[in-house]
């Protein structure tokens, strides 16, 4: 059976040449980078070349450039740590974040913290003018995601840089799934602080980044060592940084060609599912999206059986709505888009990637229609 | 999520799936929790269910455990379909994870729900939709 990949945003195989790069640091350049000896200083070498290469990446300066163990690391690192430097305050967000920027946000509220929690458009986009009417004298960070994971809306990070400019205000911004994908002007979008990661771009799990531009105003969260520039304490992962490093430089030379050619497999993903499946729409903004992700709603189907069903025909997508313990988990994305609840509950997200041929695509365009044609006929709910 | 292989068999085979013209019973469960419906039909002969048939709108496992409980039910009598456990469905799929056990629970209800719209019928008192069950 074939098998096909659509689920890149969740995680993607790592590149060959990633793989070749890291080896090294597993076996005779094992050391320590806190080291002194030549063992250490070797690690130290692989880790601080990474370091260049993202920062070059991002036209940005090394000492901006901070290692973690993942983007949630990186997201709570920035919000606490802009916080526990403020000490109290109010913070702005969006309600369509990732749960590692929200719920750091919601524990934040619990230690006297205030938040708004800004509304989005059908399209999943926030309205920079909201951000300013929510700015308060108290105001002590802003944080609004680069795109959207599960509907991929690029959000507009230079609008909202400029006003968090205007107030002296940082502004932090969640890039895990815009990093390497699209290109981002950290300085034109007046970014303080980005969370980025390494498995989104066929680079290792257990490694991202936080850029911190200089001057930034944070405390560590974690206390141990001077690692980081005392940002981050804890010994770091050498092989899988300097897996992160390779990775980002395959994704400078590769990043724009692929977009390109992701863009057209998507659309010809969804002009076909349209063509051949009835009660299907599209969520996320039509264009300011991210090249990959194609998100849609098939009505009168539960997600997680469309997973299910395409799983079983070797095609790999997510659901967009979670069924947990018996609680239906509309996405909170869709909620917040206004999706209608009968719709957003048969929610799945198809997210292209390197790996993924025209002749995936045709394949998944063959097996769909049936798999969804099946599930309503099982359906009380489309007949009655 | 780790399914058995029994479960994936039902939901990819469903047994006994559709409507039934004029049944003599017809029972809904709904798991209010995240809107899976299952609607059971009976045939009922001689005060036993000698066909029945469902539909379903619900996650894998609800699909695959509303066929298992389509084959359960079949054969055994009405006032033992008041008696079904959701652990009997449970076990004909081989295991449900944890966070999925409703799918077992809407199944035992919508087929309570459809053996007492049955005795209803026989006391002379027809729903148009049968019962109706929330979870």
């Amino acid at each position: 059976m074939r098998r096909v990949y659509l689920d890149h945003n969740a995680s993607t195989p790592v590149h060959p040449e990633v793989v070749q790069s890291m080896l090294p640091y597993f076996g005779e350049r094992f050391g320590n980078p806190s080291s002194i000896h030549g063992f250490g200083r070797e690690a130290r070498e692989g880790m601080e070349m990474a370091r260049e290469t993202i920062a070059a990446f991002l036209s940005v300066a090394k000492e901006e450039v901070a290692f973690t163990s993942g983007g949630t690391e990186s997201d709570n690192l920035a919000v606490k740590g802009v916080a526990g430097a403020r000490g109290s305050g109010h913070i702005i967000t969006s309600r369509i974040e990732h749960d590692a920027v929200l719920r750091t946000c919601q524990a934040l509220e619990l230690q006297g913290f205030a938040a708004t929690y800004l509304p989005v458009d059908q399209y999943g986009l926030v309205d920079p003018e909201e951000v300013r009417r929510a700015l308060r004298p108290d105001t002590i960070l802003i944080t609004i995601m680069h795109a959207n994971s599960e509907v991929g809306t690029i959000e507009p990070a230079e609008a909202i840089g400029r006003i968090a400019k205007e107030h002296g205000i940082p502004f932090h911004t969640d890039a895990v799934q815009t990093f390497g994908k699209i290109p981002i002007d950290v300085h034109a979008c007046g970014i303080d602080l980005m969370s980025f990661s390494s498995h989104k771009i066929y680079g290792p799990k257990g490694v991202a980044g936080l850029y911190i531009r200089r001057g930034t105003k944070m405390v560590s969260v974690q206390h141990g060592g001077e690692h980081e520039r005392r940002r981050r304490a804890g010994t770091e992962n050498v092989p899988g940084i300097v897996g992160f490093g390779k990775a980002v430089e395959v994704r400078a030379r590769d990043m724009e060609s692929e977009a390109e050619r992701v863009t057209q497999l998507r659309n010809r993903l969804w002009e076909g599912i349209q063509a051949r499946v009835p009660e299907v729409r599209l969520n996320g903004h039509p264009v300011r999206r991210l090249p990959g992700t194609l998100n849609m709603c098939f009505r009168h189907v539960e997600s997680e059986s469309i997973v299910l069903g395409l799983d079983l025909k070797g095609v790999g997508v997510s659901a967009g709505s979670a069924c947990t313990s018996g609680n239906v988990e509309p996405s909170h994305v869709l909620v917040a888009m206004g999706v209608p609840l009968d719709w957003a509950m048969g929610a799945v997200r198809a997210t292209l990637g390197r790996s993924n041929s025209a002749e995936d695509i045709e394949y998944v365009l063959e097996v769909l229609p049936a798999v969804v044609e099946r599930l309503r006929s099982l359906s009380p709910v489309s007949v009655a | 999520m780790n399914y058995s292989a029994t479960l994936i068999n039902h939901f990819r085979n469903p047994r006994n799936v559709g409507m039934m013209r004029n049944p003599d019973g017809v029972g809904e469960g709904e798991f209010e929790g995240c809107g899976d419906v299952v609607r059971f039909y009976l045939r009922v002969q001689a005060g036993r269910a000698t066909e029945v048939r469902f539909q379903t709108y619900g996650c894998g496992p609800t699909i695959a455990a509303a066929s298992a409980g389509s084959e359960l039910a079949t054969g055994l009598e009405v006032e033992q379909l008041l008696g079904l456990s959701a652990d009997s469905v449970e076990a004909a799929v081989d295991g449900l994870p944890e966070e999925r056990r409703h799918a077992a629970e809407v199944v035992v209800r919508a087929l309570n729900a459809a053996a007492r719209d049955y005795l209803r019928r026989q006391e002379g008192w027809v729903s148009p939709r049968g019962g109706i069950q929330h979870v």
